[in-house]
């Protein structure tokens, strides 16, 4: 169970810049096992909230736990799944996977036959001695989707982690984390700006309004799981979609705030 | 998908090497030749030049000079190693210590190290001491300079994906900073060799009674061209061996560049 309330987060002033204000009054709960993704304009603050969530920035005010007890800092039962991977360009494949129960110290043969059943289920068999740069972008990212669920995190967070791949490659993906979701029990929060995406993958999809960033609304999503393959044709889906892009045609519309005089 | 066809890479290098290796035995046919024919004694062909190191060699002037001169190198390069990685480690790692440093190295990277000696000469005289610390002067700065740029060129997504997996301050370091600035620490540690052994051979001229450059004095001194001629072709060839031997440690331990 992760709680926010009331959380605030302000970006101090630099280089001649004015401090900004991204995140205001948000609030929202999300359930154990629950899969939900969180859309919004660019720039409103997803990832920074999903950053706060993980443990590697902290609220200036407000409340953020899970399970009840505050975060204060990464924690091993979360996992990031990056937008631009962040794999180590000098790890092969299989030490990749591994590097989170590295940190924890497991030895590197334990740790490497744990990463082995990963490489299988991602379809990354062969290429566990390549290094990153040898891997097209889609099978990097299976990487980095590894190495999360190596940890054997209670909650994966992702942050856009299908944004730099090639749609085809995005659609593969997607359809194997609907699978992993709805195999294994895992709190999923899926930060994205791709509408079609939220509406396919999640139980509930929480819309963000433009900086100071808040949740603004939350939906779910009224499909069956497993998801059917047809989806997209869905009615309910077309029209869920058809809604949240109105929602966010209107923010990015509405008038920039009036200045003080 | 596959790894990108890698044929081309090492095949290239592999005829660049043979096409090295074949340059300089025409190189020492043309300088044998070359001197044969000119009849300048200033310029001993190569055959005398090799016949004199044979004889410094077995008159043991040879060994024993290149052993006080290697000596003041590896204590040199190794102070130059020892203090230049971890302070440019920290200098790439914290900005305020960067902030601080910075002009210093800057002035010492821009400034030519020769103009250190009789500032150093004043401090510690003849003694092997000058010359030991004009190699690691030499050294430091250029192995500093690529420690911090190392250190400073890893992706910072990285060190956050780190974080997010609980690493400590520590693994940070050792995990993702350290293996991440390697291949500019190995070039720093290449080019400060390069820069060592240029001051050994300048110090040893210009200082020290012993080593190479003494023996090269003296030989000049007598105008013995072909012993000058093959005490440079020792040191040339020290000079090879050092930097070869830092180049094939560094491909070793940066394999994961290759194939760009």
């Amino acid at each position: 169970m992760i709680t926010v309330r009331d959380v605030r987060k302000t970006f101090p002033a630099r280089n001649g810049n004015a401090a900004t204000l991204a995140l205001q009054d948000v609030n929202l709960a999300i359930g154990t096992d629950e899969f939900v993704s969180i859309v919004g304009p660019s720039g409103c603050g997803k990832t920074t909230l999903l950053r706060m969530i993980a443990g590697l920035a902290l609220p200036d005010a407000g409340v953020l736990e899970i399970d009840g007890l505050p975060v204060t800092g990464p924690g091993p039962d979360r996992a990031v799944v990056f937008q631009q991977f962040a794999l180590l360009p000098w790890a092969t494949v299989a030490d990749n996977i591994a590097f989170g129960l590295e940190l924890r110290g497991m030895a590197r043969a334990e740790r490497l036959a744990a990463a082995d059943g990963l490489i299988h289920a991602m379809g990354l068999r062969g290429f566990e001695r390549h290094y990153p740069r040898q891997l097209s972008g889609g099978m990097q990212q299976r990487v980095g989707l590894a190495r999360a669920l190596a940890v054997n995190p209670a909650i994966l967070l992702m942050d856009e982690p299908f944004a730099s791949v090639d749609a085809q490659t995005r659609r593969t993906l997607q359809d194997d984390l609907l699978k992993l979701a709805e195999r294994s029990r895992k709190t999923i929060v899926f930060v994205t700006h791709d509408i079609d995406e939220a509406v396919r993958l999640a139980d509930r999809v929480m819309l963000m309004s433009p900086r100071p960033g808040r949740i603004v609304e939350s939906l779910t999503v009224p499909l069956p799981r497993p998801r059917p393959d047809d989806l997209d044709l869905a009615p309910e889906a077309i029209r869920l979609k058809a809604y949240l892009w109105q929602q966010l045609r209107g923010m990015q519309q509405a008038p920039p705030p009036a200045s003080l005089p | 998908m596959t790894g990108r066809p890698r044929t081309a890479g090492p095949g290239l290098l592999l005829q660049d090497a043979r096409a090295g290796w074949l340059s300089l035995p025409v190189g020492v046919a043309v300088w044998e030749i070359a001197g044969r024919v000119s009849g300048f004694a200033f310029l001993p062909p190569f055959s005398a030049a090799a016949a004199a190191v044979w004889r410094m060699t077995w008159s043991g002037e040879l060994p024993l000079n290149m052993a006080a001169s290697l000596t003041a190198l590896a204590i040199g390069y190794a102070s130059a190693v020892g203090v230049g990685i971890p302070l440019g480690v920290v200098m790439g790692r914290f900005r305020r210590v960067d902030a601080v440093l910075d002009v210093y190295v800057t002035i010492l990277l821009a400034t030519p190290k020769l103009l250190f000696v009789p500032v150093l000469f004043g401090m510690f005289g003849t003694s092997r001491l000058t010359q030991v610390i004009f190699i690691f002067l030499s050294a430091a700065v250029i192995i500093t300079v690529n420690a911090r740029s190392g250190v400073r060129g890893v992706d910072a997504g990285c060190v956050e994906m780190a974080r997010a997996f609980g690493a400590t301050e520590r693994q940070v370091l050792t995990r993702v900073l350290l293996p991440g600035a390697l291949p500019l620490v190995m070039a720093g540690l290449r080019m400060g060799m390069g820069r060592g052994v240029r001051a050994m051979v300048m110090g040893d001229m210009l200082i020290a009674v012993v080593g190479m450059g003494a023996l090269l004095r003296k030989y000049g001194g007598r105008f013995d061209a072909a012993s000058v001629f093959g005490l440079l072709l020792v040191i040339v060839g020290v000079a090879l061996a050092c930097t070869w031997m830092i180049r094939s440690m560094e491909r070793r331990m940066t394999r994961w560049t290759e194939g760009a």
